[in-house]
């Protein structure tokens, strides 16, 4: 039996990965917390990702085309303020995002864990 | 892999905040070092910026100090005549450091730093957590 053929383990397999993504950019905006012009960056909502496969252009200004659906990598929209350098990046803000993704990767290790544990007892292990 | 580059850039944070406070050290320990000759110009405070770099082995922006430059401004002058570096006029030019803003810079630059710490100790719990998976 192929663990990944399980929907489940398919779906956390998915949101790891958007989980690591999201948490290595929002590492990088914190790094980047006093770099002049940084703009945080940000990944799409997993819903809005799982739609859809693969990464899509984003608009970040009102004057681009829409694309078709959705999005992947994105500069943050709403911007809390901009310090006299240009730097755009509100370290509260970020830090509770890296709450959100953590909290997210703490369901869904504990999650596949559960799942493990079921597929162990069937096997009768 | 991909969670263990938050690691990288996380610590490149640190460093440069590290650096930050380095120079902000001595901007403090130079606030009142004059010039020893007559007219001679006094400890000129220096600033850091920082800017994004691509790191070649790992292929992660990374952050990093784009320069150490000097504060431009002008010179304080303090009447002080019998100093051995006070002009024709009894004049001493002294440091452009201001232990204000020097002390809020410090203050600044703890705070990112303690950031960088806090977004490191999240990555570790998930490389933790994923590990744990073999348990």
């Amino acid at each position: 039996m192929d663990l990944s053929d399980v929907p489940l383990f398919a779906l956390a397999d998915r949101r790891l990965a958007w989980v690591s993504a999201r948490q290595t950019l929002l590492a990088e905006n914190v790094a980047n917390a006093d770099t002049p012009h940084w703009q945080s960056r940000d990944l799409k909502p997993f819903a809005a990702s799982l739609a859809q496969a693969g990464v899509e252009m984003v608009r970040t200004d009102p004057a681009h085309l829409a694309p078709a659906s959705g999005g992947g990598l994105g500069t943050q929209q709403g911007i809390f303020e901009r310090a006299p350098d240009g730097n755009a990046v509100s370290l509260d803000k970020e830090l509770v995002k890296i709450a959100d993704t953590d909290g997210v990767h703490e369901l869904v290790t504990n999650l596949t864990k559960k799942y493990l544990g079921l597929v162990r007892t069937t096997i009768g292990r | 892999m991909d969670i263990t580059r938050a690691l990288d850039i996380s610590a490149a944070g640190m460093t440069v905040q590290t650096s930050r406070l380095r120079v902000i050290a001595e901007n403090l320990a130079n606030q009142d070092t004059t010039g020893s000759t007559p007219g001679a110009a006094p400890y000129r405070r220096k600033t850091v910026t920082f800017a994004n770099h691509m790191d070649q082995t790992t292929g992660v922006d990374l952050v990093e100090v784009a320069r150490v430059s000097h504060d431009q401004s002008e010179f304080p002058l303090k009447y002080d005549p019998s100093h051995p570096a006070a002009d024709a006029r009894g004049y001493v030019r002294t440091p452009n450091v201001n232990s204000f803003i020097e002390v809020m810079d410090m203050r600044e630059a703890e705070r990112s730093y303690n950031a960088n710490l806090t977004v490191m100790q999240s990555t570790r719990g998930m490389l933790q957590r994923t590990i744990d998976y073999l348990k």
